[in-house]
């Protein structure tokens, strides 16, 4: 990944998304550089989750190209997309409900780092358990590393998400709507937590929430009907007037 | 706290007591109550068990593992009465092969989820069924008769004290086998994978191959309970892994519990026992059977052993909720939760 240093972290271009006769994403381009902090803000229907699952390798465009760290991946599948440093949340939590806290997080980590069919303990899985006990202090959740998933608060649930999402070190985040159904202080918490990450992992989410999402973002990407209307920092996106009657102005009256 | 560190201890010095009483089954009872329900206890518990693993720790509920169990002990029985391997041999080549149909069977089974994969997996049984119905060589509807175990293990029905704590001893070998697997990284992951299969994917995992290989890894303990079951019986048929016996052993996983690999040999006692002793009672049988086993997965959706433990749960509960915490810090009984203890 010779690229990756200098380039964008992802080039996106002309990328298109039909189910039958709709258009969900149309000709997109987008460019992200390394340590970036973009959002994708739009209403509902814009096209947000299906340029986020398109970009996650979850879904396979109709056509258009997809560049992550300077290698081609449009063909590629999340496993391998996975393992080149992406990460992803969900916009509901999925989590492995039959198990602890801990094991989720080490899972997460070795499924990057490798020894995922590993049938006897090693030194490896050492660096993973602390790995992972790491990634909970840093999303605070050490106090519930023994308590099963399926266990957890919605709250805790949305905490760990992000956790899982974290814990291998990625080099780009993708958050899918990381403050869906969290309480007030709740959120506050989860901008602290953004706004606290290495300036190493370049970060891409997608909100509906215009609080967190104008204040960890330093540029925002508008979509509305699938394609790109404007993009700009968190000031220019408060003052245009497309936004307003788009979205803020239904949504802050 | 202590409560329930004596409860644990409890339940551990229950178990060695479990486990004592049963080694000494062949001193204690019978030959006929250890040939007849010891060893067909041990062996159907094993083959349960490969169910009870995929199952529980992988979301794969199979039919398939009959199949396997066959595939295993009809080799073995085929290669030591015809061909005259020595029976260790054949068994090890029985078990291989089971290996490797397993893997075939789960390379193709793995990409299906569900009821598709339960269908897929019963047709994996019934071909396998008809095969050796059919084939002259494994001895068709006749199947082989006269299989030898090998001479240390001793005559299974004049003597089957030895061969009966060989078959206990596989069995603990295969409790523990399944429950290292479950805990070391390839386990959690198949776990994972169970949960949530998307997930997994996001993290980097591939999910088929997990299921591919947790498949296969219980290929081996299914096939050994078919070498084991050819040599308690002296004799292996297509009979011996027909529909209803895919079915056995899924109730049998099913009433022991799939929570708790130890419940697949619960599993099997009990529908060994009511096998054995029902039948004198009533001609009736089988509805009888289908009753009590109605009755247990109604009761306890966890099974024999999910039912124990949510009696030890709330025994615990109600421990630890009735001991005054400040006023008695003297003595806290320690004769109650260590019998208490014993229930499970």
């Amino acid at each position: 990944m010779t690229g990756a240093a200098t380039g964008p972290v992802l080039r996106v271009r002309g990328l298109t998304r039909r189910f039958g006769g709709v258009v969900a994403v149309g000709d997109v381009a987008l460019d992200i550089a390394p340590g970036e902090r973009r959002a994708v803000l739009g209403p509902n229907g814009a096209g947000k989750s299906t340029l986020f699952n398109l970009v996650a390798g979850a879904d396979t465009p109709t056509a258009g190209s997809i560049e992550l760290f300077g290698a081609d991946v449009t063909r590629l599948g999340a496993r391998q997309r996975t393992r080149m440093g992406l990460s992803r949340t969900f916009q509901t939590s999925r989590l492995l409900t039959g198990l602890t806290v801990e094991d989720n997080l080490y899972l997460a980590a070795i499924g990057v780092s490798g020894g995922r069919l590993r049938l006897l303990r090693t030194g490896r899985d050492r660096t993973a358990r602390e790995q992972a006990r790491r990634t909970a202090e840093s999303v605070g959740m050490t106090d519930r590393l023994a308590t099963l998933a399926g266990d957890l608060s919605h709250g805790e649930q949305r905490q760990l998400e992000i956790g899982l999402a974290l814990v291998a070190e990625p080099r780009m985040l993708l958050l899918d709507e990381p403050a869906a159904g969290l309480s007030r202080s709740e959120r506050q918490l989860l901008t602290a937590l953004l706004l606290s990450l290495d300036r190493d992992v370049t970060l891409l989410l997608i909100e509906h929430d215009m609080d967190v999402a104008l204040t960890v973002a330093e540029r925002v990407t508008m979509m509305h009907d699938g394609v790109v209307i404007v993009e700009g920092t968190p000031t220019e996106i408060r003052a245009d007037q497309r936004v307003h009657d788009l979205y803020l102005g239904k949504a802050h009256v | 706290m202590t409560m329930d560190r004596m409860l644990t201890l409890g339940t551990r010095g229950a178990l060695a007591v479990v486990l004592v009483v049963v080694a000494l089954v062949p001193v204690l009872c019978t030959t006929f109550f250890t040939s007849q329900v010891g060893l067909t206890s041990l062996w159907l518990g094993i083959v349960a068990v490969s169910l009870t693993f995929l199952s529980g720790y992988g979301g794969m509920v199979s039919l398939a593992q009959t199949a396997l169990f066959g595939v295993a002990g009809l080799i073995a029985a085929r290669l030591s009465v015809e061909s005259g391997w020595d029976p260790w041999a054949a068994a090890l080549a029985g078990i291989l092969a089971a290996t490797a149909v397993g893997l075939l069977f789960g390379a193709v089974a793995s990409g299906s989820q569900g009821i598709y994969f339960l269908i897929i997996t019963l047709a994996f049984a019934q071909v396998t069924y008809f095969y050796f119905a059919a084939v002259p060589t494994f001895g068709a509807h006749e199947g082989i008769n006269g299989v030898r175990p090998p001479a240390v293990l001793g005559d299974p029905v004049q003597d089957p004290a030895r061969m009966y704590w060989f078959l206990l001893v596989v069995s603990v070998l295969a409790f523990l086998g399944l429950r290292h697997v479950s805990r070391t990284a390839f386990g959690l992951a198949l776990q994972g994978v169970r949960d949530d299969p998307v997930r997994m994917a996001a993290l980097g995992y591939n999910v088929r191959l997990h299921r591919i290989l947790g498949f296969t890894l219980a290929a081996p303990v299914a096939g050994a309970a078919g070498v084991l079951s050819a040599w308690s019986n002296t004799r292996m048929s297509a009979g011996s892994i027909s529909l209803a016996i895919a079915i056995l052993v899924l109730t049998t996983a099913v009433i022991g519990g799939l929570n708790r690999l130890e419940g697949a040999w619960v599993g099997a006692l009990i529908y060994t026992l009511c096998d054995t002793y029902l039948r004198g009672w009533t001609d009736r049988f089988t509805t009888w059977l289908g009753v009590v086993f109605l009755v247990i997965v109604l009761v306890s959706p966890g099974g024999v052993v999910g039912l124990l433990g949510s009696a030890g749960s709330w025994l615990r509960h109600r421990l630890a909720g009735g001991a005054p915490p400040p006023a008695a810090p003297s003595t806290p009984a320690p004769p109650v939760p260590v019998s208490s203890g014993g229930a499970r």
